[in-house]
């Protein structure tokens, strides 16, 4: 009675676990320290800085609404 | 017609499998947007069953894993199905009744195996699916979430550590608001398509489906139903608890823990990894603890969980054999099915009646 455990696909969920769990997590954060960021520094009146943090923050919002879009089209393409 | 009386009783047996299968994991489901102050209970209840719904429909590997993979279909009758299932919903009674936190995931497969087994021998179960698709990744999920949002926590507190306090818990709540609702996503997704699973299988015994067919649309319809039906009445109780069961997490933590948890489940369904969602779930919300401070984790609840995983295969299929053992005793027809699920039901009404009597019940999860 030969056991097959499912090494290749075992893998590939370790691995977009990580990528996807860790990844979303840690752009998301980017977006909030650039939120907080852009407040801060508009209150020191430094606009250019601010809008730079304002920039990081929407990058990383835009990232993480597309990686959910694309999480959601790969778990319905199969 | 015998046969078809037997079909319709399995079917409603798991509709309602999966309804208390919703009802049980809406705690672990909205817990963590709630203690955060993410969401407000109703809005977070309403919002996780409508995404149960609708998750029950992106994916059917799951149920293909449970309909073909873990037993041999060839040898399977919707007796066998309807046993297997009692065995599920007996022990989920149980625990629920001690509050042992079981996984109903475990509890449906370990009933299906038993009943198969007393009905065609060991050589019913299919070891290669059985071992590589669920004991293997059961084991490794709940720990892969909790490494995830251990180390995702770590890394937020890098990021925003610096950062005004009130800015960061307004952006993680609005940012629960996602993981929340990809986490009722993915329980949707995974945990009904082992109702699926089920009734596919007993659709392919009863030989109105073919071998290895997919579940038909009205199934995954019913089943969506179901399940979501069973997290919108399972919310309300849980609002009258949550202020003692919950574990209090900042906003950070919550969404790492719930993105954990989503990512763990959406990935393991894709490959068709029929999981326990309450064990991936809490191994999220573990890590997130411990990524803040160990100490801060109530590491005896692992333990139970543990010990849970241990137990929950062997007795639901002891259940579920001896379900089948006293059903086959009634011949083939449907009086069998008919009589234990009138003991089935006395059983249900033991135990709430056992549970009101000691006050609130316990969500066994």
């Amino acid at each position: 009675m030969a056991v097959v455990v499912e090494t290749k696909e075992l893998l590939e969920t370790v691995i977009a676990s990580v990528v996807a769990g860790v990844g979303i997590t840690v752009v998301f954060s980017v977006g909030i320290w650039g939120a907080a960021r852009f407040a801060d520094l508009s209150r020191a009146e430094r606009p250019l800085a601010a809008a730079a943090a304002a920039a990081a923050a929407a990058l990383a919002g835009l990232i993480t609404a597309a990686a959910v879009v694309f999480g959601v089209v790969i778990m319905s393409s199969k | 017609m015998s046969s078809d009386v037997i079909l319709v009783i399995v079917v409603a047996t798991a509709l309602a499998f999966d309804f208390t299968n919703g009802f049980h994991d809406t705690a672990n489901v909205v817990a963590t947007s709630i203690s955060t102050g993410a969401a407000r209970p109703q809005v977070a209840i309403g919002f996780a069953s409508l995404l149960n719904f609708a998750g029950a429909f992106i994916s059917i590997s799951v149920a293909a894993t449970v309909a073909n993979d873990v037993v041999d279909a060839a040898v399977v009758t919707p007796t066998v199905v309807f046993a297997g299932l009692i065995g599920a919903i007996a022990w989920n009674l149980i625990t629920w009744s001690f509050g042992l936190p079981s996984s109903s995931s475990h509890a449906l497969i370990g009933g299906v195996v038993g009943s198969a087994v007393a009905a065609a021998g060991f050589n019913a179960v299919l070891a290669d699916g059985l071992v590589g698709k669920v004991l293997i990744p059961a084991v490794i999920a709940p720990i892969l979430a909790l490494l995830v949002a251990g180390i995702g926590i770590g890394l937020v507190y890098r990021i925003v550590g610096k950062q005004r306090p009130g800015t960061v818990t307004r952006g993680f709540r609005y940012g629960q608001i996602i993981s929340g609702g990809m986490l009722a996503l993915a329980h949707g997704t995974n945990d009904a398509q082992k109702t699926m699973g089920v009734i596919t299988l007993a659709l392919v015994a009863n030989g109105t489906l073919g071998a290895n067919a997919d579940p038909p649309l009205w199934v995954i319809v019913a089943s969506a139903t179901a399940i979501a039906l069973g997290t919108y009445s399972g919310g309300w109780r849980i609002i009258r608890t949550t202020g003692t069961r919950i574990i209090k997490m900042d906003a950070a933590q919550g969404f790492s823990a719930q993105g954990a948890g989503a990512a763990v489940i959406l990935a393991s369904t894709h490959f068709g990894f029929p999981l326990s969602t309450t064990h991936v779930i809490n191994g999220g919300v573990m890590g997130a603890g411990a990524g803040k401070r160990v100490s801060a984790v109530r590491w005896g609840v692992a333990g139970n969980i543990v010990t849970a995983w241990l137990l929950t295969l062997p007795a639901a299929a002891a259940i579920g054999a001896a379900a089948y053992g006293i059903t086959a005793i009634f011949g083939d027809g449907a009086l069998g099915p008919i009589l234990v699920t009138l003991m089935s039901l006395s059983l249900i009404a033991a135990v709430f009646t056992r549970r009101s009597r000691q006050g609130a019940p316990v969500p066994a999860s």
